[in-house]
Parts: C-alpha cells; sequence; structure tokens
C-alpha cells in the first residue's frame, strides 16, 4: 500500500498532462455541438493533422532550427493554422452544403462525418506516403525540451511543463474570447437561437465558420503537444484520444465549456489511476489494457445518475 | 436617427394549402406609427416575418426606404435597420441583460480582424464604446439597474422592454413591434404607450406596431391597416378604421364602437 501511496503523486500528474489534451480537443466538440447540434466526428482528424504538423515541423527544420523552443512555437502556430483551416474547409465543403439543402435529418450529417474521417485519414496517408514512404511517424528527439526534473517525487520533463503552459493558456484565450470579445457573444447568440441571432444582424453561417476555426486550432494544438508528448502519431492516431475527447465532453455537459475541460482532466485522471491501480489491486488478474473499460464504466454510471453531464444543464426543447 | 419608409406591394406567403397573407400592400410612413391590427390567425406575425427575411415571400415585394429588399437573408435586412421585438419573447435567457442589448449592437461596431488580433488597445476601446451605448439603451427603457441580471430573471414587462432596447441596438430607422403589451399589466402598459412615442419624437423612428390592446392602437397610431384571414380589409386614420363597419364586424366586434 506504501508503494502505491509514493506512486500516486506521479500518477496523478500524468493523468493531468492526458487529461489537458482530452479538455483541449473535448472543446472542439463541445463548440460545435453549441452552435449546430452535431457531433463533428470528423474532429479526431483534426487533432491527428496537428500532432502529423508537429512532427513534421520537428522532423524537417530540426536541421536548420537547432533551437527546441523556435521549432515548438512554429510547430504549434502552424499545427493550430493548418488544423483550423481543415476544419473550416470541411464545414464548408461537407456540413454547410447539407444544411443548405434543409435537411432535417440529424443522422446525414453525423454519417457525413464519418464519411470526412475517413477521407482525411487516407490523404493523410496518401501525403505522407508519397513525402516519407512511411506513414508511422516519430518525434525527432526535442533535445533540451526531453531534459526533467523531480519535484515532490514527481519525474517532470520539460515538455510536460509546455504541455500544461500551453493549454492554460489556449483554455484562458478561449474562455476570454468566449465570455468577452464581440466575437464570443456572437457565438453564444448563436448557439442559443440562431434565428434571433440572425434578426440581431449576425450572420449565423459566418459564426458556425469560425467555431469551427477556433475549435479546429484547439485540436490542433492539442495535437502538436500530443504528438511532443507521446512522440510517435499516425493517420490513425486520433481515433482513440478523438472518442474520449468526445466522452469528456458529454461526461462534462455537451455544449457547455468548462465542462469540457472538466470532463477532460477527469477523465484522463479516471484512465490513468486506472490503468496503474487497476493490476495491483487485482493482483494482476485486470492489467493495464482494462483501463479503458474502467473509464467507460465510470462514465455510463454517471450518467445514469447525471444524464445532462457534471456541468451541464437539462435542455429545454427550442421553441 | 431618422426612420425610413417601408412599401410592401402585393406580399404573399402560403404554406401548403393556407395562405397566410395575400396580396398584402401597405405603406409606412417615415416617422409615423403605423399599427397593424386584425383577429388571431389573420397573418400579422407571418407578415413581420416575411419583412425580416424569416420567411420570403411567394410573391410581391419588399421595399424598405428605397431599397428591395424581398428575399434578402435577416441578417442583412437586420443590419440594413429593421429591428424588431417578437410576440413570444424570444431574448437570450442564458446571458445577461447588457449582454443581449450587445447582441444588438453587433454589425454596429466595425473591427476587423487585423485590428481585433494586432491592436488589442483599439479593440477594448471599441467595446468599451459598445457597452457605454448598450448602457445608455438601458437607461432610456429604465433597465440599466438590471443589467448584469440574466435576461431570463427578469419579470414580464421588463422582458418585453428589454426586447425593445435590444432592436434599438441594431440602430434602426424601422421598428416592428410584435404584440409589445401583451402580458403587461395597466401601468406597464401606459409606461410602454410613453416608451414608444419618446422613439418616435426623440429618435425620429418609423414603428410597424402589431397589438391587440384597442386603446393603445388608437392613441399611438397615425394609421391603421386591418388582416383579415390574411388580406387587407381596411387601411386609414384611427377614426376611420374605428367608423368602418366591415372592421367592426371582423374584428372589434361587440365592444368596438366602443374602444
Amino acid at each position: 500500500m506504501d508503494t502505491l501511496l509514493l506512486l500516486l503523486p506521479q500518477v496523478l500528474f500524468d493523468g493531468l498532462l492526458l487529461g489537458f489534451v482530452y479538455a483541449m480537443i473535448a472543446l472542439g466538440y463541445t463548440m460545435v455541438y453549441g452552435v449546430l447540434e452535431l457531433i463533428n466526428f470528423a474532429h479526431s482528424e483534426i487533432f491527428m493533422i496537428g500532432s502529423v504538423v508537429g512532427i513534421e515541423v520537428f522532423r524537417s527544420l530540426t536541421g536548420y532550427v537547432p533551437n527546441p523552443y523556435i521549432l515548438l512555437v512554429v510547430a504549434v502556430i502552424l499545427g493550430g493554422l493548418i488544423s483550423g483551416l481543415t476544419a473550416v474547409g470541411v464545414e464548408r465543403l461537407a456540413y454547410r452544403p447539407l444544411r443548405k439543402r434543409g435537411t432535417k435529418n440529424r443522422l446525414v450529417p453525423l454519417i457525413t462525418a464519418f464519411g470526412v474521417s475517413f477521407v482525411l485519414q487516407d490523404l493523410v496517408k496518401l501525403l505522407e506516403g508519397l513525402w516519407h514512404n512511411e506513414f508511422f511517424l516519430s518525434m525527432k528527439n526535442v533535445g533540451e525540451l526531453e531534459q526533467s526534473v523531480t519535484l515532490f517525487g514527481i519525474f517532470i520533463q520539460y515538455k510536460s511543463f509546455i504541455l500544461i503552459g500551453v493549454s492554460l493558456v489556449m483554455l484562458g484565450a478561449l474562455t476570454w474570447l468566449v465570455g468577452r470579445t464581440r466575437l464570443g457573444l456572437a457565438i453564444r447568440s448563436v448557439a442559443q437561437d440562431p434565428s434571433t441571432a440572425g434578426l440581431m444582424g449576425i450572420d449565423p453561417e459566418k459564426i458556425i465558420s469560425r467555431t469551427f476555426l477556433i475549435g479546429g486550432a484547439l485540436g490542433g494544438v492539442a495535437g502538436v503537444l500530443f504528438a511532443l508528448q507521446y512522440t510517435t502519431v499516425s493517420p490513425y492516431v486520433g481515433f482513440l484520444p478523438g472518442i474520449k475527447a468526445f466522452t469528456a465532453a458529454v461526461l462534462g455537459g455537451i455544449g457547455n465549456i468548462p465542462g469540457a475541460v472538466v470532463g477532460g482532466l477527469v477523465l484522463g485522471e479516471i484512465e490513468t489511476l486506472a490503468g496503474t491501480f487497476l493490476p495491483v489491486l487485482t493482483g494482476g488478474a485486470f492489467g493495464t489494457e482494462y483501463k479503458d473499460v474502467l473509464a467507460f464504466l465510470i462514465l455510463i454510471l454517471l450518467l445514469l445518475f447525471r444524464p445532462q453531464g457534471l456541468l451541464g444543464q437539462i435542455v429545454k426543447e427550442k421553441v | 436617427m431618422t426612420g425610413s419608409s417601408l412599401t410592401v406591394e402585393g406580399v404573399s406567403k402560403r404554406f401548403g394549402g393556407l395562405l397566410a397573407v395575400n396580396k398584402v400592400s401597405l405603406r409606412a410612413e417615415a416617422g409615423k406609427i403605423l399599427s397593424v391590427i386584425g383577429p388571431n390567425g389573420a397573418g400579422k406575425t407571418t407578415f413581420f416575418n416575411l419583412l425580416t427575411g424569416i420567411y420570403e415571400p411567394d410573391e410581391g415585394q419588399v421595399l424598405f426606404g428605397n431599397r428591395n429588399i424581398t428575399g434578402k437573408k435577416s441578417d442583412s435586412i437586420a443590419s440594413l435597420g429593421i429591428g424588431r421585438t417578437f410576440q413570444n419573447i424570444r431574448l437570450f435567457s442564458g446571458m445577461t441583460v447588457l449582454e443581449n442589448v450587445l447582441v444588438g449592437h453587433h454589425n454596429r461596431i466595425r473591427t476587423n480582424y487585423a485590428s481585433a488580433i494586432f491592436r488589442w488597445g483599439g479593440f477594448g476601446k471599441e467595446e468599451r464604446r459598445a457597452e457605454a451605448r448598450a448602457h445608455e439603451l438601458l437607461r432610456y427603457l429604465q433597465l440599466d439597474e438590471r443589467a448584469d441580471d440574466l435576461a431570463a430573471n427578469l419579470s414580464y414587462g421588463d422582458q418585453r422592454r428589454l426586447e425593445i432596447a435590444r432592436a434599438l441596438a441594431l440602430e434602426p430607422t424601422l421598428l416592428l413591434l410584435d404584440e409589445p403589451a401583451a402580458g403587461m399589466n395597466p401601468q406597464e402598459t401606459e409606461d410602454l404607450k410613453h416608451t414608444i412615442l419618446a422613439l418616435k419624437a426623440d429618435l425620429g423612428l418609423t414603428i410597424v406596431l402589431i397589438e391587440h390592446d384597442m386603446a393603445m392602437v388608437m392613441t399611438l397610431s397615425d394609421r391603421i391597416t386591418v388582416l383579415e384571414y390574411g388580406s387587407v380589409i381596411a387601411d386609414g386614420l384611427p377614426e376611420e378604421v374605428k367608423a368602418n363597419p366591415r372592421v367592426i364586424e371582423a374584428y372589434l366586434g361587440k365592444g368596438g364602437a366602443n374602444a
């Protein structure tokens, strides 16, 4: 038992890292759901694109720019930008035409999202195949960022500080943007009632596009940080984090921005705790591989008692 | 601000087999109050929806000033300067009173993205100006002390006045009021009457009013247009409309002569 307690700070810290990645992806799901009531399952691929961009920046530029911090800034900006623009493109090409046709059936855009997901996976696979003749990519050694310190018995790499720091800055910026700016106000008005927002001079289509841009950029930055921290990516790397971030968004209350963050952190911690302690506590009967089962089991139980999620409100039917 | 006229020429809207609005023509003179009255189901709200781009007319055209706005999207119409309120209140209930007004102000702040990103100072200044303007509007409608409350927590009468404040934030030249006195107590109705007259006098707004409160309609209106089953059955000065036998029969009923 003592060893378990000794492990605990490290486990909680690792859970925090994973939690921040989930939180940043979850924001993309929850924001798009907020304005469109669409679960954009292609968002996991937006995240994947960010992670691939992150790795490519380090792979192709390390020779020219030895300073890893500069590379990191470039990777974060490019990852966010390319992912954000891809998300906008997906909205323009796949979802908007469906809305224009007045498709009432919610399943249609959902199925489209799955289709977009496959297209993006294969597109990245094709491009990477042409470029490197391989599509399982590993992060370069990022030199200084690999260094570590031990604080309160927790082994922390510099890049983990960066993950947490960048996440906090992005979350802070998003909170400010949504809560305090004109664009944020417009996003919230479209989320509450697109038709009335239109009558107040706000173009809902424009706001939807901006929402995809912001959510996509957050997902892309999460991808870059994920690649830095967990070092291997492929065109298929988005699936599990994507599904878990979606889960986190539901756990926190879909459509609710602070909820997505809380849901992400909670899910990250549950998963890491389960992965570490499950084998120990069950004498090896359940291995680490059951961590996802446990995480989702807790999710199911939680939603049984709180179907609106941790911070969500019971949704009143829109008139 | 001065009002713009509104000219509607032969506008119709059909829903399946129902002809909700049938070749309606009317004109609201700049700076005047036009009331549109009629029994429930006469097509009054549908008519507002046609003016504001929620529905597209099947035929006819809508001129705002000299500008043809037929078939334009709601947000473009609103940006041109048509503000409206709703029969069933449609505030952003999850936002504060102030934020509701700021939403109305959205298109009146001209900050482009470059300045939003690169000139934080300037951006903040624009937003502060918008807030000051919003407070001004709230004071005008005696709502300023509730500025930071959630819109959902306001009383019914206050919510109706907040809808007017939000519509005014668009800096409209034409204001469409859809039953603004519905659900108000007599005192609130009396206050509302003064507010509407003040809007006309202070701001020179053109106002189109849908209302069931006949006393209010008769005091406020410069002209009245009467709809029944989607068609115009009468149009004229309040005294003319009040005396029109067809109107009395269709709408005012037995008590009409006393109204």
